[in-house]
C-alpha cells in the first residue's frame, strides 16, 4: 500500500509524524543562531532542569489521557501535596526523604479521591477534577490561611544539590520518565491502560480489571503532580497560595505536544518529556533573546496550536488513507 | 462417541418478570457446529449472554463437560473454556496481535512482561490459522477478516471447548467468509463445539450439523441439518408460512432517464463511474466489502470530493455539499444507521423533521412550527406504519431496528427526493421487518423515483432490482440487465464480476 | 401511597425548575440563621453578581450544546475589558502606562482615541464586540474546518489572549472610564421601569428597585438565547450536531457554519460579560477573566444540568445554575467564610451536581 505513495507524500507523512521533534530542532537552531550561548551545555542543562517541574506532572497525566480521562486538579495537587509534606517535615522534624515520601503519598491520596468519584460514582473525570481543583486549593489555603509557607533550609540544600554533577531535579525527572516508560511498555498494567483507552467497553468485555486501571491512573497522576510540586519547591524553599495555579493547562499542553491524544489510547512517557522540554526551551529561548516577558505565553500557545493542528491533520490523513486504499493510484 | 459438551436444562431468563428465554433445553455435542437462528428479539442474545456469564439465568441449570456450570462473570466463562466472538470484535486496534491475545494474562519474567515468549506462542497460533502477519503487527493494520481470525486465535489460545460466533460474516468479504468457514471446519475436526448465530440461512445450512430455532424465547424447532431446508427454518422462525421473501415489484421502470452519472473519478477511490437510472427503476449495486460502493454513494451525495465527473437529475446538474444536494432531490439512507442515520437520543419526530427542518422554520429567525413538525411525524407513522408509542417523546433508541430504519426513510420521504441512495438497508433487521423494507423500496420506485440499492446480500438485490451493477476495486466491472439476458440474474456471473481479478 | 411520594419527588428532580427549587430551599433553610440574606441590599448584591456571569454562562451553554467547550471565554472577557478601556478612557497617567505598547498611538494623557467623541462609548463597544466576534470566528474555524479538538483550540486561546491582554498594558489596570460606560455596568433604571407591563414579566415584588442596566442586558441576552436554542431551526440544528455530528451532516445540517457561529456567540457573550464587569469595577482590567472565573462559568452551567456530552441544554437551566452558584458564594461570604472555604464548597457543589445528574439520567431511563 505504502509503495504506491509518491515520494512527496511520504515526506509529508514523515513531517506529520515527527512534527514535535522537527519543531524542537527548528527552535533549537533558531535560538542557537540568535544567541550561540543558548546551545551551551550549561544552558541546555538548565532547560532540562527547569522542565522537570511540568515534565514530571505531564508524565503522570499521560496515563490519565491514555484512558480518555482528564485531570484538571494537577495544579492544585502540586500546591497541596508538597504543603502537606511541609507540615509533616515541620511536625516531625523529619528529613527531606520523609517530605519526599509524604509529598508523593499525599498526591496519591488526592488522586485516589478523584478516582473514587470517577470510578465508584461514575461521574465524568472533567467534572470531578474541576471540582477537586477548587477543593484541593481551598484546603491548602485553609491550612496556611493563604499565607506563604517556608520550608526547612535543608530542603533547599537538597533541591539545589547534584549527584555526579547532575542536578537533583534532572535525576528525579529521568527516574520518573524511565519508570513510566517501563510501566507503559513492559508491564501488563501498561498494556491494559492502552487497551482501555482504545475501547473502554471492549476492555470490560475482555475481562480487564477496568476499575483498578482507572483508579491507578488517577493515583499515578496525583502522585506525579505531588512529586513535581515538591521538586520545584525544593529549589525555591517556600510555597505561596498561588503556587501551581493554572499549571494544569501547561501540563496537559506538554503531554499533548508530546503526542498524547485527548481521545485516549495514544501517548508515551518519552513524548511527555519531549513536550515539556520543548515548552521550556521556547520560554528560556525567549527570555534569552529578550522578548517581553508578557509575550512569551503567546509564542508558546502558538507552538501548542501548531502541534495540535498537525495531530488533527495526521488523523484526517489516516482516515483518508483508509478510504483511498480501494484502488492503486496510477502514477 | 459423540459425547455432550454443553447441556442447558430448562433455562429461563426473565427481565422484570417478562421472560426473554423460557424453559429452554438444549444439548451441544462435542465437535458439532450448532446453528442458532431466530428473529431479532427471539432471545438469541439473552441465551448467549447466559452461556457467556454476562447474566445469570432466573431458573434452570447448565452443565459443561459433565460438571455443573454457573458462571458469575464473563471471566468465569472464559476460564471454563467458553469463548465468545461478538459481532463487534473485541480487539484493541492500538496494540499488536500478541498484546491482544495476551491482554489479560501475559507471560512474565522479572516482574515484567516477557515479550519474546508471548511472540513465540502467538506465532504458533497464527501458523495454525494460516495468518500471514508477524505477531507484532498492529491490529489497526489488519483487514476485518484478519481481525476476526485474531479473535479466533485468542479463543484457541485459551483452549476453548465451546466457541460462540455471533453474526461473524456481516463485515466479511465472500473470500474472507470462505476462509472463516474453513477455520470453523478445522475447529470442528479438532473436537471443539461451535454455536453459530446468523441471519444468513444459507450459511447455516452449509456449515452446521444441527439447527436450533428460537422464537419468543422458546426453542420451537430443533434437528439435524439434513432435515432442515431453508423453508422450514423460516417457517419456524416467524411461526407462519412466508410465501416469498420479497414482494413482487409493482411497476416497470419508465423509459425516461432520471439520473445521469458521467465519469466520476477520485484518485485512489473510484474511477470513471458512469451509469443511468430511469424513473421508477431500482438499480442494484453489488460488490465486495471495500469495493468502493459506499465511497461512491458518499461522493454522489456530496460528502466526499470527486476530482472529475458529474451527476444530473432530470437533466439538471447537481453539485455542492450534501445540504445543496438534498435540495436538488437526493436522499441517502446510510449503511450505518446508528452512527450516521439517526440522533439516537432525540425523539422520533425530531429525527423525521431533521432533513427538512429548514421548511419548518417561520419568520426571519426561523421559529419552529411544532404543529407542522408533529403533523409530519404523524403522517410518517401512519404512512410507514412505524410502531412507536409517543412520537414527540420516545427516543429513537427505544425502537426496534426495523422501525429505526423506517424513521430514517421517513426523514428522507419528507424531503420528497427523486433519487434514493440506499446502502445496506436491511443489515441487522429481522426477517419480518426486512420484508417491510423491501415493500418500501418497491413503493419508492412505483412512485416514480430512482433508487440506487447498495448491498452485499446478493439475494435481496436479485429479488428487488431491475438491473444490477457490479463494482470491483473502484470500477464498475459489469452491469446485468435481465431484460437482455435470460434467466433473470445469474448468480455465478455476478459473483465473478465482483471478484474481478480471479476470473480474468 | 409511598410510591406516590417517590413519584412526585422524581418529577421534581426531573423538572426544568429543579435547580431553582434547590436555590429557594437553600435560601429558606439559611434565612433563620442568616437574616441578612433577605435584606434588599443583599438581594440586590446577589442579583448584580449574577448578571455578568449569566451572560458568559449562556455563551458556554451554546458551546456545550454542540459538544464543544470554550476555555477562552475568560481571556476574551479580560481582553475586552482592557481594549474598551484603552479606547474610551478619558485620561491616563503617563507614569503608570507610559511604557506600555499602546502608549502614544492609542492611549495618551488625554485618554483613548474615542474619549470625548460623541457616541464614543458605543462606537468603542461596537469595536470590541467585533474583535470578540473575530476571535470566536477563529476558534470556530479551527474546530469546524481544521477539525481540531475544541478543548485544545480554546486552551491555546486562553493562554495566548490573556497573555496578549496583559502585554497590552504591561499588567496595569486602566481607570478614568466615562460615566455613560460605567452606567452600563451599574446604572439603575428605576425611572425607566415603573410600568405595569414589566412586572408581569419579572415576577419579583421588589423588582423595580433592582432593575439595572446589566439586568436588562443579561435578561435580553437570556430571552434571545432561549428563543434561539429552544424555538428555532438554528437551535434544533445545534442540538443535532451535539447528539451526532455525522448524522447531522448527512441530514443536511450546515455543520461547519453552525459550529463557527456558536463559537462567535460564545465569544460575544464573554465580551458582553466582560463589558458589564468592567463597568461595574470602573476599571479596565486585563486579568478580569483570570483565576477561577472560567471554572465559575463552567461550574454554574453544569450545575444547571447542561450536559458536557452535547445535545442536552436549556437556557433556563443555566439561569438557575448561575443563580444557585451566586447565592452559594454570597451566603458563604455572609457566613464570614474565607475565599478558600468558598472554593472548597464550590468544588463540593459541582461534584454533587454531577452526581445528581448521573442519578437523574438513571431515573429518566427507568421511566421510559
Amino acid at each position: 500500500m505504502s509503495g504506491a505513495l509518491g515520494l512527496g507524500e511520504r515526506a509529508y507523512d514523515l513531517v506529520l509524524r515527527q512534527a514535535t521533534v522537527i519543531i524542537f530542532a527548528i527552535v533549537l537552531l533558531y535560538f542557537g543562531f540568535q544567541a550561540p550561548l543558548f546551545l551551551g551545555p550549561e544552558n541546555l542543562g538548565n532547560i532540562v532542569k527547569q522542565s522537570a517541574f511540568i515534565g514530571i506532572a505531564a508524565i503522570g497525566i499521560t496515563f490519565v489521557l491514555l484512558t480518555r480521562g482528564i485531570d484538571l486538579s494537577v495544579g492544585s495537587v502540586m500546591y497541596l501535596a508538597p504543603l502537606i509534606a511541609g507540615f509533616a517535615m515541620r511536625e516531625y522534624e523529619g528529613s527531606v526523604a520523609l517530605g519526599l515520601m509524604v509529598a508523593i503519598g499525599a498526591g496519591a491520596v488526592l488522586g485516589a479521591i478523584n478516582a473514587f468519584f470517577i470510578v465508584a460514582l461514575g461521574i465524568l473525570p472533567f467534572i470531578v477534577t474541576l471540582a477537586s481543583l477548587f477543593a484541593f486549593r481551598g484546603f491548602g489555603a485553609y491550612l496556611t490561611s493563604s499565607r506563604q509557607f517556608d520550608f526547612a533550609p535543608a530542603l533547599r540544600e537538597f533541591g539545589l544539590s547534584s549527584v555526579a554533577g547532575i542536578p537533583i531535579p534532572i535525576i528525579v525527572f529521568a527516574l520518573v520518565a524511565l519508570a513510566a516508560h517501563l510501566v507503559l511498555r513492559h508491564t501488563l498494567f501498561g498494556k491494559q491502560v492502552y487497551a482501555f483507552g482504545n475501547d473502554p467497553e471492549g476492555a470490560v468485555k475482555a475481562g480487564i480489571p477496568v476499575p483498578r486501571i482507572q483508579t491507578a491512573v488517577y493515583i499515578i497522576s496525583g502522585a506525579a503532580a505531588g512529586l513535581s510540586g515538591f521538586v520545584l519547591i525544593a529549589q525555591i524553599g517556600r510555597i505561596d497560595a498561588g503556587f501551581g495555579e493554572g499549571r494544569e493547562f501547561d501540563v496537559i499542553a506538554a503531554a499533548v505536544l508530546g503526542g498524547a491524544s485527548l481521545f485516549g489510547g495514544v501517548g508515551t512517557a518519552l513524548g511527555a518529556v519531549i513536550g515539556a522540554t520543548l515548552i521550556q526551551t521556547v520560554s528560556t529561548g525567549l527570555a534569552f533573546t529578550g522578548v517581553n516577558l508578557y509575550l512569551q505565553p503567546i509564542l508558546q500557545a502558538g507552538i501548542i496550536f501548531f502541534a495540535v493542528l498537525i495531530d488533527s491533520l495526521r488523523q484526517h490523513r489516516q482516515k483518508l488513507r483508509r478510504r483511498r486504499s480501494i484502488r492503486p493510484i496510477a502514477t | 462417541m459423540s459425547d455432550t459438551v454443553l447441556e442447558l436444562a430448562s433455562i429461563t431468563k426473565e427481565w422484570f418478570g417478562v421472560p426473554a428465554v423460557s424453559d429452554l433445553t438444549l444439548t451441544v455435542p462435542r465437535g458439532n457446529v450448532v446453528g442458532i437462528i431466530g428473529e431479532n428479539g427471539a432471545g438469541k442474545s439473552t441465551l448467549m449472554n447466559v452461556i457467556g456469564g454476562v447474566t445469570p439465568p432466573t431458573r434452570g441449570t447448565m452443565r459443561l463437560k459433565g460438571e455443573p456450570y454457573a458462571p458469575g462473570a464473563p471471566r468465569d466463562a472464559t476460564r471454563s473454556g467458553i469463548a465468545f466472538i461478538h459481532q463487534e470484535l473485541n480487539l484493541f486496534t492500538n496494540l499488536s496481535i500478541t498484546d491482544n491475545i495476551f491482554i489479560t494474562e501475559y507471560p512474565r519474567r522479572f516482574g515484567m512482561v516477557d515479550h519474546r515468549a508471548a511472540m513465540t506462542q502467538t506465532q504458533a497460533l497464527l501458523d495454525r490459522l494460516d495468518i500471514r502477519h508477524a505477531p507484532e503487527t498492529m491490529v489497526e493494520d489488519l483487514a476485518p477478516g484478519e481481525r476476526q481470525l485474531v479473535e479466533i486465535a485468542k479463543a484457541l489460545h485459551r483452549d476453548a471447548d465451546v466457541i460462540i460466533f455471533d453474526e461473524p460474516t456481516t463485515s466479511l468479504t465472500p473470500r474472507e467468509t470462505a476462509r472463516l468457514f474453513d477455520v470453523i471446519e478445522r475447529l470442528r475436526e479438532d473436537g471443539r463445539s461451535i454455536l453459530y448465530i446468523s441471519h444468513i440461512l444459507s450459511d447455516v445450512r452449509r456449515l452446521c450439523d444441527k439447527v436450533a430455532v428460537l422464537r419468543d424465547g422458546r426453542l420451537v424447532d430443533e434437528g439435524a441439518i439434513g432435515d432442515f431446508d431453508i423453508a422450514r427454518m423460516i417457517r419456524a422462525m416467524i411461526g407462519r408460512e412466508l410465501s416469498s421473501l420479497f414482494p413482487d415489484r409493482s411497476n416497470l421502470p419508465s423509459g425516461q432517464v432520471m439520473v445521469q452519472v458521467d465519469g466520476i473519478s477520485q484518485p485512489g477511490v473510484v474511477a470513471d463511474i458512469s451509469f443511468q437510472i430511469a424513473a421508477g427503476e431500482v438499480l442494484g449495486l453489488f460488490g465486495l466489502m471495500g469495493a468502493g460502493r459506499s465511497e461512491l454513494a458518499r461522493i454522489l451525495f456530496g460528502l466526499d470530493p470527486a476530482e472529475k465527473g458529474s451527476l444530473s437529475i432530470d437533466g439538471r446538474e447537481v453539485r455542492g455539499a450534501a445540504m445543496q444536494r438534498i435540495r436538488d432531490g437526493i436522499a441517502f439512507v446510510t449503511e450505518n444507521r446508528r452512527s450516521e442515520g439517526l440522533l439516537m437520543d432525540a425523539p422520533i419526530s425530531e429525527n423525521i423533521s431533521l432533513a427538512t427542518i429548514g421548511h419548518i422554520g417561520r419568520g426571519p429567525v426561523g421559529l419552529l412550527d411544532r404543529e407542522a413538525e408533529q403533523a409530519l411525524a404523524e403522517q410518517a407513522r401512519s404512512d410507514l406504519s412505524i410502531r412507536a408509542s409517543d412520537l414527540t417523546r420516545q427516543p429513537v433508541r427505544a425502537l426496534s431496528g426495523g422501525n429505526q430504519q423506517k424513521v430514517v426513510i421517513a426523514k428522507w420521504l419528507a424531503a420528497s427526493p427523486k433519487l434514493f441512495i440506499i446502502d445496506e438497508p436491511t443489515r441487522g433487521v429481522d426477517v419480518g421487518a426486512k420484508y417491510e423494507i423491501y415493500a418500501l423500496v418497491d413503493r419508492l420506485a412505483a412512485e416514480g423515483n430512482a433508487v440506487l440499492f447498495i448491498s452485499s446480500e446478493l439475494e435481496e438485490l436479485i429479488g428487488m432490482c431491475d438491473r444490477i451493477m457490479v463494482m470491483n476495486r473502484g470500477e464498475i466491472t459489469a452491469t446485468f440487465d435481465p431484460r437482455e439476458t435470460e434467466p433473470r440474474f445469474e448468480r455465478e456471473a455476478l459473483l465473478a464480476a465482483a471478484f474481478g481479478e480471479i476470473v480474468t | 401511597m409511598r410510591r406516590g411520594y417517590l413519584d412526585r419527588a422524581g418529577t421534581i428532580l426531573l423538572s426544568d425548575y429543579f435547580v431553582l427549587y434547590l436555590s429557594l430551599a437553600y435560601v429558606a433553610v439559611l434565612i433563620p440563621f442568616l437574616p441578612v440574606l433577605s435584606t434588599p441590599a443583599n438581594l440586590s448584591n446577589v442579583l448584580s453578581n449574577m448578571w455578568p456571569l449569566l451572560v458568559v454562562a449562556i455563551g458556554q451553554t451554546f458551546v456545550l450544546t454542540i459538544a464543544g467547550i470554550d476555555l477562552s471565554q475568560g481571556s476574551v472577557a479580560g481582553l475586552t475589558s482592557i481594549l474598551i478601556a484603552i479606547l474610551i478612557a478619558t485620561a491616563a497617567p503617563e507614569q503608570v502606562l507610559g511604557h506600555t505598547p499602546v502608549w502614544g498611538w492609542l492611549l495618551s494623557e488625554a485618554g483613548g482615541p474615542l474619549a470625548g467623541v460623541s457616541f464614543g462609548t458605543w462606537i468603542g463597544v461596537g469595536i470590541v464586540l467585533a474583535i470578540a466576534a473575530c476571535i470566536g470566528f477563529a476558534n470556530g474555524l479551527a474546530v469546524a474546518v481544521l477539525r481540531m479538538p475544541a478543548f485544545m483550540v480554546t486552551l491555546v486561546g486562553l493562554i495566548a489572549l490573556s497573555a496578549f491582554a496583559i502585554w497590552l498594558t504591561q499588567s496595569n489596570n486602566i481607570r478614568n472610564l466615562p460615566d455613560d460606560f460605567i452606567a452600563l455596568g451599574k446604572g439603575t433604571l428605576v425611572s425607566l421601569f415603573f410600568g405595569e407591563q414589566y412586572q408581569a414579566q419579572l415576577p419579583r415584588r421588589e423588582v423595580h428597585a433592582f432593575v439595572t442596566w446589566p439586568m436588562i442586558v443579561a435578561l435580553s441576552v437570556a430571552v434571545a438565547a432561549h428563543i434561539l436554542l429552544s424555538h428555532t431551526v438554528f437551535g434544533r440544528r445545534m442540538m443535532a450536531i451535539g447528539l451526532n455530528r455525522e448524522a447531522a451532516e448527512i441530514s443536511g445540517v450546515p455543520v461547519r457554519r453552525i459550529i463557527v457561529m456558536v463559537f462567535v456567540i460564545s465569544a460575544l457573550c464573554a465580551a458582553i460579560g466582560g463589558l458589564l464587569y468592567t463597568g461595574r469595577l470602573e476599571t479596565g482590567r486585563p486579568t478580569l477573566g483570570g483565576g477561577n472565573f472560567l471554572l465559575d462559568v463552567i461550574g454554574a452551567t453544569i450545575i444547571g444540568g447542561t450536559s458536557l456530552f452535547g445535545g442536552k441544554a436549556k437556557i433556563l437551566w443555566t439561569v438557575w445554575g448561575v443563580l444557585f452558584f451566586v447565592l452559594l458564594g454570597n451566603t458563604l461570604n455572609l457566613m464570614n467564610l474565607s475565599a478558600f472555604h468558598i472554593d472548597m464548597v464550590k468544588g463540593g457543589v459541582i461534584l454533587a451536581a454531577a452526581f445528581l445528574d448521573v442519578s437523574r439520567q438513571r431515573l429518566r431511563r427507568s421511566r421510559t
